[in-house]
């Protein structure tokens, strides 16, 4: 199955964006996105902490919902789904 | 008119359009690129998610603060210090409406809404820092 992954701002900089993955079904959304932040240091050290959590200030979407702290280590993907990983917001 | 774009906007048109039967106001919030001893400023949005958050706070305010119209024109891309980045437009009967109406609208836009800003600054680019800090990262404790 296919999986889109954005990352957005620093994040995007860092790490690219609208990156296509081919995943079994079934993996768990964080897995997917520290398989990708991993090819750099300096990108996956923006996002993980040194445990491999998401970062308190990480805010992460599936398909343009917004994510509990929990889920994103619970929620699988599914074909089609997009990810996206951004910082704090800050437009206005 | 809710929008994402990259150009400028009319704001004396939207003003126009934005009176209805009834109105008694209209509220103009128009976030300008301020000089920080910036050269320009860059701005970004998740636009699919960014446009509907948009959407929805401006329906929001409608019902909150008993607006007749609202106008949100948010800009990306790279932007001169002095450019309008953000135009607001809000009107209703009375100006307490008005005004709570647009002031609700760019808190709701500050809090949540997917666009990010990068300072092209003359010592070095920097991102302007979000203002709410949590995320889907496990609480610091």
């Amino acid at each position: 199955m296919t999986v889109k992954v954005r990352f957005f701002a620093r994040f995007r900089e860092l790490l690219g964006t609208d990156i296509l993955v081919e995943k079994k079904s079934g993996m768990v959304l964080a897995t997917v996105v520290k398989d990708i932040a991993q090819k750099k240091k300096e990108g996956y050290d923006a996002i993980f902490d040194e445990k491999g959590n998401f970062r308190e200030f990480v805010i992460v979407m599936r398909n343009g919902k917004r994510l509990e702290p929990a889920e994103t280590t619970t929620v699988t993907v599914a074909d089609g789904d997009e990810i996206a990983v951004f910082p704090p917001v800050a437009g206005g | 008119m809710i929008s994402i774009q990259h150009e400028d906007v009319d704001i004396n048109r939207l003003i126009n359009e934005a009176k209805r039967p009834g109105t008694g106001a209209v509220v103009v919030f128009d976030g300008v690129v301020r000089d920080d001893d910036i050269r320009e400023m860059e701005l970004e949005a998740y636009e699919e998610v960014a446009l509907k958050e948009l959407e929805k706070i401006a329906e929001e305010a409608k019902k909150l603060h008993h607006l007749f119209h609202v106008d949100i024109v948010h800009r990306i891309g790279r932007l001169p210090v002095g450019e309008n980045i953000l135009i607001i437009v809000a009107s209703a009967g009375h100006r307490p409406e008005a005004y709570a109406g647009s002031r609700y609208i760019i808190e709701e836009i500050k809090k949540g809404v997917p666009i990010w800003k990068k300072e092209l600054r003359k010592d070095g680019d920097r991102w302007v820092p979000g203002e709410h800090p949590h995320g889907a990262g496990k609480p610091a404790h």
